[in-house]
């Protein structure tokens, strides 16, 4: 338990001191809505509105990518990996520390990008603040499950930039589908129905428990 | 155990190649509804070897034995070969039936979905540096794909498409004189899959002393 509030409370005044791997989110994700602009022709008419939901929940997978590749790229410097590994704590508290700075790191540029999303494709998420805010919350913890996993393997190996998206993609889908079948529903409605969530839940719980335990084999000295 | 897998398969294939030849041809779809008796093995094929791979990958974990990892790179290899054969021959059949090549039909979502996990696997495995850590790594992959297989299916379930495969075969489902064929297509497929299996194993086996032979080679 300890151990995962000293990970939790480093990597978060890590990222405090040098922002940069919010900012590079942000600008990342700002950048994908560009290209979406770009790409739908008509821009934000009715017909994008309908997709929005999608879209932008392909923004923060890609935002995600971005993020989680760097979590476990900066224990590389001064070797800190070895030294995590090799720190007297359960492996799966170290992982969950990860994992949370991560949910909110990835959190906080959630909720930026939505507004900037809100803003330039028309889509008025504000009604529906607080349970959008849930199910932001829910896709992020399966996302970050997987793809904090995901990331300690792929750090280890060569080629690490590109296969972490291939590691996380396939896995994703059903938090994904839960994620944006929700949203999709809170736009169009203002209500979700219960099997989105039941669903995000299900597969959060199942995602972040095998991390939590299989952890163990993926940090190496 | 390799000379007595390959009679066992020369023989069922023998007789499926033989059965498939003598089957009706379906009254509406005709000739091309015999792709079936290659097409649902295939699946058959894949699922034995996605399931191998993670069943092995997880006794490896609790034994550390590393025969254990041989048994599931060579299950996950053959597992794709067969995912990639039944997903090359749906098409071929859909544009004969359906009139389309492809349909984001519930099942066949699931079985690539399938294939792209145990892809990512097989990459896993070839960007990994060191034979112990490989295993490592790729046990705990192959786990969370097991994982994704009754995910996905839930969430196909919600929200996948319209269904175009029929559910699962019930008894007399099939037409007359075609229970045969079908029923020794998936013999034919587990054959097939122990036999590559037990080849493949020991090619890696092959493989691994060969390498440790060279590292002893170097260190002289």
């Amino acid at each position: 338990m300890n151990a995962f509030l000293a990970v939790l409370w480093k990597d978060l005044l890590q990222e405090w001191r040098s922002r940069d791997r919010l900012v590079a989110m942000l600008v990342f994700s700002a950048l994908v809505i560009v290209v979406f602009h770009f790409a739908l022709p008509g821009g934000a008419g009715a017909q994008t509105r309908s997709f929005a939901p999608g879209l932008l929940w392909v923004a923060y997978v890609f935002a995600a990518l971005l993020g989680l590749g760097h979590a476990f790229a900066i224990e590389l410097e001064n070797d800190a990996l070895a030294g995590l590994a090799l720190a007297p704590a359960e492996r799966g508290w170290i992982f969950l520390g990860k994992w949370a700075a991560n949910v909110a790191i990835l959190g906080l540029a959630q909720a930026v990008t939505a507004v900037v999303f809100g803003v330039v494709f028309e889509v008025d998420l504000l009604p529906v603040a607080g349970r959008f805010a849930l199910v932001a919350v829910l896709g992020n913890i399966g996302l970050c499950a997987i793809g904090t996993l995901a990331a300690a393997v792929a750090v280890r190996t060569r080629f690490r930039e590109l296969l972490l998206p291939l590691l996380v993609l396939p896995l994703l889908w059903p938090v994904l589908s839960g994620a944006v079948r929700a949203t999709a529903d809170l736009v169009a409605t203002g209500r979700m129905g219960f099997e989105p969530i039941q669903l995000l839940i299900v597969a959060d719980a199942a995602y972040l428990i095998v991390s939590f335990v299989s952890f163990e084999y993926v940090l190496d000295e | 155990m390799i000379r007595a897998t390959g009679a066992i398969l020369a023989t069922i294939a023998a007789l499926w190649a033989f059965a498939v030849a003598g089957a009706p041809a379906d009254a509406m779809q005709g000739a091309i509804q015999k792709i079936l008796y290659v097409h649902v093995p295939a699946a058959v094929g894949a699922y034995l070897g996605f399931l191998t791979t993670a069943l092995c990958g997880a006794l490896y974990l609790r034994s550390g034995a590393e025969r254990w990892d041989r048994l599931a790179i060579s299950a996950a290899e053959i597992g794709v070969v067969f995912c990639s054969l039944n997903i090359a021959t749906g098409p071929i059949w859909a544009r004969g039936t359906w009139g389309h090549w492809w349909a984001w039909d519930p099942r066949l979502t699931l079985t690539l979905l399938l294939w792209f996990i145990y892809l990512a696997y097989l990459l896993l495995r070839g960007f990994t540096e060191g034979s112990e850590r490989t295993a490592r790594f790729a046990a705990v992959y192959a786990l969370l794909g097991a994982l994704a297989i009754p995910l996905n299916y839930f969430a196909i379930r919600l929200f996948g498409g319209a269904a175009m495969h029929p559910d699962n075969l019930q008894r007399g489902s099939l037409g007359p004189g075609m229970g045969w064929p079908f029923a020794l297509g998936l013999l034919a497929a587990t054959a097939a899959f122990a036999h590559l299996l037990a080849l493949r194993f020991d090619l890696e086996s092959r493989r691994v002393e060969e390498a440790r032979a060279l590292a002893q080679e170097r260190r002289e």
